[in-house]
């Protein structure tokens, strides 16, 4: 019995200080960003500002500082990795300018022993890990959604994103693939946006003469509220544009929902995703046995949340959640 | 009137070149012509479909091109060198102090095209000073004003997309007698510097100073005067593109700038502008700005894969240029 009784205070110690023994307390994450000139990135350093101080005000971790290169050059940031590696990071949390020229710059890391987490910008060296997105299923979830709202189908107008990008052929090939799942909708016309408003609108305007009555507007975020200012500007019937969380394009759906009864559906990834990728490197550092490939969740807004989510959406920015320790763990246990 | 009545501002050119050019066809119609050639092809495809509402939309969002293009073309003219890289950040500034000045009153909207403007002239004479005391080269110069300025505009339009005041946004994008204010206002502009080239002082010592700076100052014209001019007229242009292109698109945003970078240097180019400086031709960026937006109608039109549309773009604009180019240069 007595014996019963100090195996588990061992054992209740062991534990207790088993926590205390993976401290991350005196632990150095950076953040190595290759871009902040867009509303989203402003949001995602927000965030990480945000979560990061507390963590280290909480001593969590030691540092967590965030670096952005200036002109969103692979060679700039690659050389911005290897000072970090210098100046003794213990991890290195990168939105990464490329997905294959970091991948050197990466290994050095990993060699020295540095934890790399890679997120929305991913590296593909496999000693890193990667925080992705399933943008394949972001353009599938447009159609689906639209097959829902009009079972006999319609013209399609897709706004594409930056050409030559990774993200842009993934939720390509996405909307696509709905499309196959549901042959009574075709794309009449697809066109890059570049993820920007007014780059939208103008390629639409241009597009949109020449075009069949349009049923809706698949999207990749930034450009639906461009969209809907080109069939405006043009004198069309504004067609059901799916959204990209955006707060602009958020209000603008709050207005045609109050005016007409608009309805459509909004998706993007919060910007809030680096705050994820700052719990798993925290969480790898504390020694925990993490899956190399882990998948972000999606935020998306509907009919009956838009206020609310409009509410929460800073003026100018995109729609947000920060990540806690707990959903980092859901997250990676989910993939396990 | 068509440019040929009055002495255009390419005849200064002729200076340097004794042999008196063969051209029956002026430089600036090479680009409107493969434009309409452009605009002809997408009817075809198109069965004829929407003539007037692509031709609409192709002037109005050319105009935009047309006011910061004309900028870059007075500081490319005035020599070898000199370009203006801070425009994108000029546009990002101005976009995002009027419509925050503006903030959505009818009343503001003088005062806020004002202080954009206001701020856009301070950058401008910035540039100046970065060349012309500091002794930095132009592109390095603009560059780095331009990431200060960029800065600003991020730290300033934190939480933006302020709508413009609905007077504002009427105006933007209205139309009179068919024709877009915009394309109104950048057929002004268009012609206040072609008259500003031809006719005065500023003007002339301009395309002297491009084709020898040197010369330009031992004749005694007023060349400081004039780069500090150029440099200030640059800024303030894409200022007021940075405006228009807020009241017209419901908002600024950050990059709204971005793709005016290297746009504002193809159309001038594309133009028939001489990148050696000396040469102006502000006629022939309509038809480049024309060209580069119907190129991609174009080309969605078509719904070529994105490859295929880079690499089409790449080579319509080599093709006009050589073909344009090639008639000035024998």
């Amino acid at each position: 019995m007595k014996i019963r009784i100090v195996l588990a205070a061992v054992i209740a110690t062991t534990c207790l200080t088993g926590v205390a023994l993976a401290d991350t307390s005196s632990k150095k994450i950076a953040l190595s960003n290759n871009y902040a000139g867009n509303s989203w990135r402003q949001a995602m350093l927000k965030s990480w500002g945000t979560v990061t101080s507390k963590a280290v005000a909480d001593k969590v971790v030691a540092d967590a500082s965030a670096f952005t290169t200036a002109e969103n050059q692979a060679t700039e940031q690659a050389a911005q990795i290897q000072n970090l590696i210098l100046q003794g990071y213990d991890a290195i949390v990168i939105n990464a300018a490329s997905p294959t020229a970091l991948n050197g710059a990466v290994k050095e890391a990993c060699d020295a022993g540095v934890t790399v987490v890679s997120f929305d910008g991913i590296v593909t060296e496999p000693c890193a890990w990667r925080v992705a997105v399933d943008f394949q299923k972001m353009g599938a979830i447009q159609v689906d959604y639209l097959a829902e709202r009009f079972p006999d189908g319609g013209n399609l107008l897709e706004i594409r994103g930056l050409a030559g990008v990774f993200v842009d052929d993934e939720i390509h090939k996405g909307i696509e693939e709905g499309v196959k799942k549901h042959p009574k909708f075709k794309i009449v016309s697809s066109v890059h946006g570049d993820w920007a408003q007014e780059v939208a609108q103008k390629a639409v305007a241009g597009v949109l003469p020449t075009l069949p009555p349009i049923k809706a507007v698949v999207t990749q975020g930034g450009d639906g509220y461009g969209a809907a200012q080109a069939f405006k500007g043009a004198g069309r019937e504004v067609p059901i544009i799916i959204m990209g969380n955006r707060q602009d394009e958020l209000l603008w759906w709050k207005d045609q929902k109050e005016a007409s009864g608009y309805e459509t559906m909004s998706v993007s990834i919060a910007p809030g995703v680096g705050t994820l990728a700052f719990w798993v490197a925290q969480q790898i550092l504390d020694g925990k046995q993490v899956p190399k490939d882990l998948i972000v969740p999606f935020l998306s807004v509907e009919q009956n949340n838009l206020e609310e989510r409009l509410k929460q959406t800073e003026k100018g920015g995109v729609t947000n959640v920060e990540y806690s320790l707990n959903d980092a763990q859901a997250v990676i246990a989910g993939t396990k | 009137m068509t440019a040929d009545d009055m002495p255009s501002p390419a005849s200064a050119s002729m200076r340097d070149t004794p042999r008196r050019r063969r051209r029956t066809v002026p430089v600036w119609a090479w680009p409107l012509g493969a434009a309409a050639v452009i605009l002809v092809m997408t009817l075809i495809h198109s069965g004829g479909q929407g003539a007037g509402d692509i031709l609409a939309a192709a002037v109005t969002f050319s105009a935009l091109f047309v006011i910061v293009g004309l900028g870059q073309m007075l500081v490319i003219t005035s020599g070898p060198g000199n370009v203006d890289l801070s425009i994108p950040a000029a546009i990002s500034l101005s976009g995002a102090i009027a419509m925050k000045v503006m903030d959505g009153a009818n009343g503001m909207i003088a005062v806020g095209l004002l202080a954009a403007l206001a701020a856009a002239m301070s950058l401008g004479v910035a540039n100046y000073l970065l060349i012309r005391l500091l002794r930095i080269p132009p592109i390095i110069a603009t560059l780095s004003s331009s990431l200060i300025v960029q800065s600003i505009a991020i730290a300033y339009g934190r939480g933006l997309k302020i709508k413009p005041p609905p007077a504002f946004a009427d105006f933007c994008t209205g139309r009179i007698l068919g024709v877009s204010n915009l394309a109104l206002v950048a057929a002004a502009l268009t012609a206040l510097v072609l008259l500003a080239l031809s006719r005065t002082l500023y003007g002339r010592t301009l395309l002297a100073l491009g084709q020898n700076a040197r010369a330009a100052r031992l004749a005694g014209t007023p060349v400081t005067r004039t780069r500090l001019t150029t440099s200030i007229a640059s800024a303030t242009l894409a200022g007021l593109c940075g405006v228009l292109l807020a009241g017209f698109s419901g908002g600024s945003s950050l990059n709204m700038g971005e793709e005016y970078l290297l746009a504002s240097i193809a159309v001038t180019v594309i133009g028939g502008t001489s990148v050696a400086g000396g040469r102006a031709e502000p006629l022939g960026i309509w038809g480049a700005a024309l060209l580069l937006f119907l190129i991609v109608t174009m080309l969605n039109t078509f719904g070529l894969s994105a490859g295929v549309r880079l690499i089409a773009t790449g080579l319509i604009i080599v093709t006009v240029i050589a073909i344009g180019g090639g008639s000035k240069r024998v």
